[in-house]
């Protein structure tokens, strides 16, 4: 007999496939994405699959609430895998969202880093200054969303003691970040002050290479690959969510390993 | 939710083959070439820039020819480890993407043209020496 919650208009399959993107945005939660159907897709929508923003948005909620479970998740003294100097890759791996050929090296003469936002002294900091600072070292794994990782050592200032030091509000929800190719970021500041999060001006032992960040760079040992700019010209210590590039192209946005 | 999520990475790397009027050498520049020790070279795959990731083979060395030209010697073609020979290709041809080599400057009907690399008048170079190899985006 046919099921009296059986609903008269059946949801077109095409519905799954027409957002395979976002779907995949969730893969590191199986669970859920296993318990993703049409039949779910209808409840959480009301039944009205057939308009695509409703989905989207019910995907979008999931997908936050995936952010707010790794945010309570995140153990802020925890530290991700290290690994001996044997396995570091060099040069690392180039990756941008776009090829290599339109990655404009930025001049150290006139860079500087801009601060703003819940920062007492704001005053920009030049390469030599920056550099000035005590660095730490680190050899971590760099995971990337798109399936693929390596080994890499990073070196540069604690974006923690940076913070410390201009008087940041560390009280704050948010750091974001500005780069000089457009690609706005920005981290919770738990993650900001864990001991694997530098503000990077070395790979292995040298400054950074042009396409991979110079002069300075994000680099977490503890988030997929593309929360980390390259080439930043600015940090700002803010309450206010300003999500990131990818962010607004319906990629995670807490995003942690 | 925009289309260009979809294309977080890139297909093929740009700018490559080199167009008509520039040389293998000018394309590479253009590529950011990036210090690499040779040691480090050998035994590294060489792929096909597609996402299937088609393997020619691996690194087996790595020689000056008498022209001066910088050639990575892999093991190429065969079946299941038989039948493959060295053919020499440019390493202003190839790019590097991660611990792998991107063969972008021929395509696989080019190489099966390449005669198998006989080692007169080429130099090995060290393993402790570096050479430069340019980047590309992921290909997958």
């Amino acid at each position: 007999m046919k099921s009296l919650f059986r609903p008269d208009q059946i949801p077109d399959a095409a519905i799954l496939d027409n957002h395979r993107p976002l779907l995949r945005s969730l893969e590191r939660r199986n669970f859920l994405r296993g318990g993703l159907s049409l039949g779910a897709l209808s409840l959480l929508t009301g039944c009205d699959t057939s308009r695509p923003e409703a989905i989207e948005s019910a995907l979008r909620a999931i997908s936050d609430m995936n952010d707010g479970v790794q945010q309570l998740l995140f153990n802020p003294n925890k530290l991700a895998p290290e690994y001996p100097e044997s396995m570091v890759l060099n040069p690392p791996k180039f990756n941008a969202k776009y090829d290599v050929m339109s990655v404009k090296p930025v001049d150290p003469a006139t860079w500087k880093l801009e601060l703003a936002g819940r920062i007492e002294q704001k005053k920009p900091w030049t390469l030599p200054e920056i550099a000035a600072l005590p660095k730490k070292s680190m050899i971590i794994r760099h995971i990337c969303v798109e399936g693929w990782d390596y080994i890499g050592q990073w070196s540069g200032v604690p974006l923690r003691a940076f913070l410390e030091r201009v008087g940041a509000d560390l009280s704050a929800k948010y750091v974001a970040f500005k780069t000089a190719d457009d690609y706005p970021s920005s981290i919770d500041m738990a993650t900001a002050l864990h001991p694997q999060t530098l503000l990077a001006l070395d790979y292995a032992n040298a400054p950074l290479g042009d396409p991979f960040g110079f002069p300075l760079r994000l680099r977490m040992a503890t988030k997929l690959g593309y929360k980390n700019p390259k080439w930043v010209t600015a940090i700002e210590v803010t309450n206010t969510y300003s999500g990131g590039y990818w962010e607004k192209r319906g990629f995670s946005w807490f995003a942690g390993l | 939710m925009s289309p260009t999520g979809a294309l977080a990475q890139s297909r093929e790397p740009g700018g490559m083959p080199p167009p008509d009027g520039m040389s293998l050498a000018q394309s590479a520049a253009m590529r950011f070439p990036q210090s690499v020790r040779v040691g480090d070279l050998i035994g590294r795959a060489v792929l096909q820039p597609v996402v299937t990731r088609r393997a020619y083979g691996t690194v087996k060395q790595v020689v000056r020819a008498a022209d001066g030209t910088v050639n990575l010697i892999v093991d190429y073609g065969g079946f299941l480890g038989f039948g493959a020979r060295p053919i020499a290709i440019p390493v202003d041809a190839t790019v590097l993407v991660g611990v792998e080599i991107g063969v972008v400057a021929y395509k696989p009907e080019d190489l099966d043209k390449l005669p198998a690399f006989s080692e007169g008048g080429a130099t090995p170079l060290p393993a402790d020496s570096s050479i430069k190899v340019g980047l590309a985006k992921p290909f997958h």
